[in-house]
């Protein structure tokens, strides 16, 4: 039994030195995400999708023959992402570092890199400061807190107004959002956006992340009277206020802007009062897959690797970012001088409805892309389905009564 | 006029809620008078017990709370016995770090077992409500609400009418003349521990059918109950009962026609001028103002 | 004054810790040291009402209030940091005033508990005045390497700005503890009636030390700030970072010390950062679990903190005979 056991362990020992032994260099990246702490959730979730990507580089052969690895790192608060950009540049010596979820912690860590001029490559934080900087060795793969305002605009215009039987000059919006970084300037922008293309908004309602009880912004939004209603949360704040609306008889639809509206708990708590809620998102799942190509491919390394269905859209989303970072890495031949890869970065053209996620990839000369676009998902039996824009939609948008 | 008496009977409802969540923390900070900053990871503890009961077994949340509020009546002893007893002798302050280091430690725990998602259970009655005259009552939320208010007459009555419950009171007096009279003040000291945190747990339970439970969902707890008990006065059930509806209610009025981001500054704002004005809190009577300082 | 441990331990340590900037290229180490003074300087200034027995974990707020003074003026009106430092100085000794008049009264567990709402309501007011504040969003400083602009490329300037800093602030706390006002507040902290039966005013000298610890933990916030080059709500009225952490270190340390503080902040700092280093990537939330035990064994096994086991070996050395002060009598 004992000898069964070596064995194995030997058998394990070699299997691995020898899957090992196809790259003989390794190039270092830093992965720098919030992994404890109150954005573990999420902050993981993004972290695995750009470890899919690495795997499936690795499999089709690394990057100019050297073996991808990470130096993951825990920025749990803004703080730690400080010290953690400064460790992996510093002690760790990674030339690059991708990242990071949240737009506050990706401040901070981003600005220790450009000091250093060490490329940062942001996969999924929002704020739209990110790349406002001027850094030259920043950029952004997903989309920014405008893009996401463009959207649900967009979409108010084209085809909820019509749909109420309005001009888009008479739809009333009401913004109901948690009060980080994150609610706050997807907020900012959607007013900013709407006041542009004549949407009247006629409430603003911060409220905290982690409040037990949401009685009173739901109080608020009935006085306000809006058609729609916008919603910016994370995850309970999310589920708590749908419940509350439903419960204290909210009549405007809500629409959320990623965050909690896309978690499969949030449809897993409301049941059947989910169903109908909208929501603008990075890509999800249920989508047509011509106009993302490799998503299937990638769901299933995923359920292969953590055993699991994807939490959310965010694994995607840096899923992407990291192999579009691959691509350019693969276009130096490996080679991390920031100008070579600010070269290599800038002619990257690659047109939408070409990648996982569907966004195409054009850096702007502030390093953020431009063809990354937010769609817009809606609830339907339980699953999150997206309903526009049409070339990536599924199913047609429903008003529910 | 409608919005007014509904923006009240949200407020007394939430209120209940917070009054169940805090009557624990009294016996325990009343009693041992330690700030126990873990105090809102005994309600996370006790979300997640409803949580996976309800998702193994199919246990109904209401139903769970016979089976978790012996367990966590357990867990408050184990506490007390490993965590507390050792450092009663040391200063307040060291104490404090002991709990936080409890908090980070049962938080963590919790992430690494039961990762970050975040989990709610779906029962028939979670959206529930009541309509009397154009007025929305919750039901889950009055089922908390009718808890809070049974607990702290039970509560009542224990510390009134037995033993166990006068020598209780007579160490939340003074533990010294307590000791002097024969209490075997240690003893009661694991009792308090075990009782606060059983009811802790119950507010945990009830919670569950309309809240979402994650690793960090016991922050905003631990220092809201603490609020709420310092208002109703230490040692004073019914006053915490109060002191938790008048939370509630200034936090619903707040939110409402102020401003809902701005609503916890509103009661933490309150805290602090009742604490000045009124130190025996605002419901406790007799003295209290030595205790916490103003005299 | 005779020389003692202090100045034998004390001259060489700081003549190494003039020089490991030239001995070691990565910023990495000086960010590590930096950090350690940052603390050490937080922690000291914590430090200054624990004589008198007064654990504030409201500090965050004065953290903030000088932050944000100084920001603001920075980037609204373009005024040097340096001015603005003072400006902070200020600005926070006020909001210090604020907290102290009416909470100085309270005692124990209640002056704790209301000065961490008096920070949690400064928070709220930060995230809320978006006007003032910019709200959770920050405020984005633009980097401009310059002295005047307190803005480096380099590690270097901050190491030895905080390394002044901390060394100048523990000599500070040290000549305070000797004071009359020292003797004041620790006679108040071993028993508050008998100190006023003395005739000692105890409500001046807390208020007098709670001023000192307000006003320069705003000065301190300013450093930071300018150093992590971040400002936003949640990070700098962190109740974590910069109300319990100090505190933390304070009292693992050895509260009401001169030297408790600095063994702390020493300590903890870089535990802290290791742990998320080596155990933070290997199981989410690992690093937390071990320094969450770590703190409930030292309250268990070392209650007066860190500096209690060191005091029997000072005692014994030549020429420190005179009144030993133990960590334990004064952490009350």
């Amino acid at each position: 039994m004992k000898k069964a056991a070596v064995t194995l362990v030997l058998c394990g020992a070699l299997a691995i030195v020898f899957s090992a032994a196809g790259f003989a260099e390794t190039l270092q990246i830093g992965a720098l995400y919030p992994i404890s702490g109150s954005l573990a959730l999420l902050g993981e979730e993004s972290l695995r999708g750009a470890e899919i990507a690495r795997l499936e580089r690795n499999k089709a052969g690394g990057i100019a023959g050297r073996e991808i690895v990470f130096e993951k790192a825990d920025g749990s608060t803004v703080a730690a992402a400080r010290s953690e950009a400064e460790r992996l540049i510093e002690q760790k010596k990674v030339p690059i570092i991708i990242g990071s979820y949240s737009s506050s912690r990706c401040m901070a860590a981003s600005e220790v890199a450009a000091r250093k001029e060490i490329p940062y490559f942001e996969l999924g934080a929002i704020a739209n400061a990110i790349t406002g900087r001027g850094y030259k060795t920043m950029w952004r793969t997903n989309p920014t807190a405008q893009d996401f305002s463009k959207s649900q605009v967009a979409f108010i215009t084209d085809w909820l107004a019509s749909q109420m039987g309005k001009q888009p000059s008479e739809m009333k919006v009401s913004i109901a959002h948690e009060d980080s970084d994150y609610g706050t300037s997807v907020a900012e922008s959607f007013s900013t956006l709407a006041k542009e293309s004549g949407i009247q908004v006629v409430s603003v309602e911060p409220y905290s992340a982690n409040a037990t009880d949401l009685s009173s912004v739901i109080f608020r939004l009935r006085k306000a009277e809006p058609d729609i209603v916008i919603a910016v949360s994370y995850a309970q704040d999310a589920i708590l206020m749908a419940r509350q609306a439903y419960e204290l008889k909210l009549k405007a639809p809500l629409m959320g802007t990623g965050g909690g509206h896309s978690l499969q708990s949030f449809a897993d708590a409301l049941g059947a009062q989910a169903d109908g809620v909208l929501n603008v998102d990075f890509t999800q799942y249920a989508v047509n897959t011509s106009f993302t190509p490799g998503l299937e491919e990638f769901l299933a390394l995923y359920k292969a690797t953590f055993q699991e269905n994807p939490r959310s859209g965010h694994s995607l989303a840096n899923y992407m970012g990291a192999s579009v970072v691959f691509d350019i890495l693969g276009k130096t031949g490996g080679s991390m001088n920031p100008e070579d890869l600010r070269k290599a970065a800038m002619s990257l053209d690659i047109p939408a409805g070409t990648t996982a996620t569907g966004w195409g990839v054009k850096f702007d000369a502030n390093g953020q892309n431009v063809r990354a676009v937010p769609l817009v998902t809606q609830w339907r039996d339980g699953k999150l389905v997206t309903v526009w824009p049409q070339d990536a939609a599924v199913m047609d948008p429903i008003l529910k009564e | 006029m409608d919005l007014y008496i509904q923006v009240l009977v949200s407020g007394l409802l939430l209120g209940g809620v917070y009054a169940l969540i805090s009557v624990g923390l009294n016996l325990i900070f009343g009693v041992v008078r330690i700030i126990n900053f873990a105090h809102g990871e005994m309600v996370m503890i006790a979300m997640y017990l409803t949580f996976w009961l309800h998702h193994f077994s199919k246990l109904d949340p209401y139903v769970s709370a016979i089976v978790i509020m012996p367990v966590m009546f357990i867990f408050g002893i184990v506490f007390q016995r490993i965590v507390v007893q050792p450092i009663l002798a040391t200063s307040a302050t060291m104490k404090i770090f002991a709990t936080v280091g409890v908090s980070l430690l049962l938080q963590n725990l919790a992430l690494i077992a039961w990762k970050g998602d975040f989990r709610t259970v779906q029962t028939s009655y979670s959206m529930s409500s009541l309509e009397v005259f154009d007025i929305i009552v919750s039901i889950p939320r009055l089922v908390a609400f009718s808890a809070a208010l049974l607990s702290i007459i039970v509560l009542y009555y224990f510390l009134k009418y037995t033993y166990v419950g006068k020598a209780l009171r007579a160490i939340v007096e003074d533990h010294a003349v307590a000791r002097l009279m024969g209490v075997n003040v240690e003893k009661h000291y694991i009792l308090a521990f075990g009782m606060g945190t059983m009811f802790t747990a119950l507010g945990g339970v009830l919670l569950m059918p309309f809240s979402s439970v994650y690793p960090t969902v016991g922050v905003t707890f631990t220092l809201l109950a603490f609020v709420v008990v310092v208002l109703g006065g230490l040692g004073s059930m019914s006053g915490t009962f109060f002191a938790g509806l008048f939370i509630g209610v200034v936090e619903s009025i707040g939110g409402t026609f102020v401003s809902p981001a701005l609503k916890e500054a509103i009661y933490f704002a309150i805290f602090v001028l009742v604490l000045l004005v009124r130190p025996q809190g605002l419901f406790g009577k007799g003295k209290g103002s030595e205790e916490v300082g103003l005299k | 004054m005779k020389p003692n441990l202090r100045y034998w331990l004390g001259a060489p340590a700081f003549l190494i810790l003039l020089l490991i900037p030239w001995f070691f290229q990565s910023t990495f180490v000086l960010h590590m040291h930096t950090l350690i003074f940052f603390y050490i300087a937080l922690t000291a200034v914590w430090n200054i009402p624990a004589f008198g027995g007064k654990l504030s974990l409201g500090h965050a707020a004065f953290f903030g209030i000088g932050a944000y003074t100084a920001t603001i003026l920075y980037v609204k009106y373009g005024i040097t940091p340096w001015l603005g430092l003072l400006a902070a100085l200020v600005v926070s000794m006020l909001g210090g005033l604020v907290m102290t008049l009416p909470l100085i009264r309270l005692r124990g567990p209640f002056f704790t508990l209301a000065s961490i709402a008096f920070a949690e309501v400064l928070r709220m007011i930060a995230i809320d005045w978006r006007s003032l504040t910019n709200g959770s969003v920050g405020i984005n400083i633009p980097f401009k390497p310059a002295w005047i602009n307190m803005t480096f490329q380099g590690g270097k300037p901050f190491y030895y700005m905080s390394l002044i800093l901390a060394v100048g602030i523990v000599w500070l706390t040290y000549r305070l503890k000797n004071s009359a006002l020292g003797f004041h507040l620790r006679a108040a902290a071993s028993d508050e009636e008998a100190a006023q039966a003395l005739g000692i005013n105890t409500s001046r000298a807390h208020f007098i030390a709670l001023m000192w610890s307000s006003g320069l933990t705003g000065a301190i916030g300013v450093f930071y700030v300018f150093y992590i080059y971040v400002l936003e709500p949640h990070t700098i009225f962190s109740l974590d970072l910069f109300s319990l952490q100090p505190a933390l270190n304070g009292i693992i340390g050895g509260m009401g010390t001169i030297s408790g503080p600095v063994i702390g902040a020493i300590l903890m700092t870089p535990l802290g950062e290791f742990l998320r280093f080596y155990l933070g990537t290997i199981q989410q939330g690992l690093n937390y679990v071990v320094y969450g035990l770590v703190l409930i064994a030292t309250v268990k096994f070392i209650p007066g903190g860190i500096v209690s086991l060191l005091t029997p070996i000072i005692k014994r050395t030549p020429g420190r005979k005179k009144i030993p002060l133990s960590g334990q009598v004064e952490a009350r």
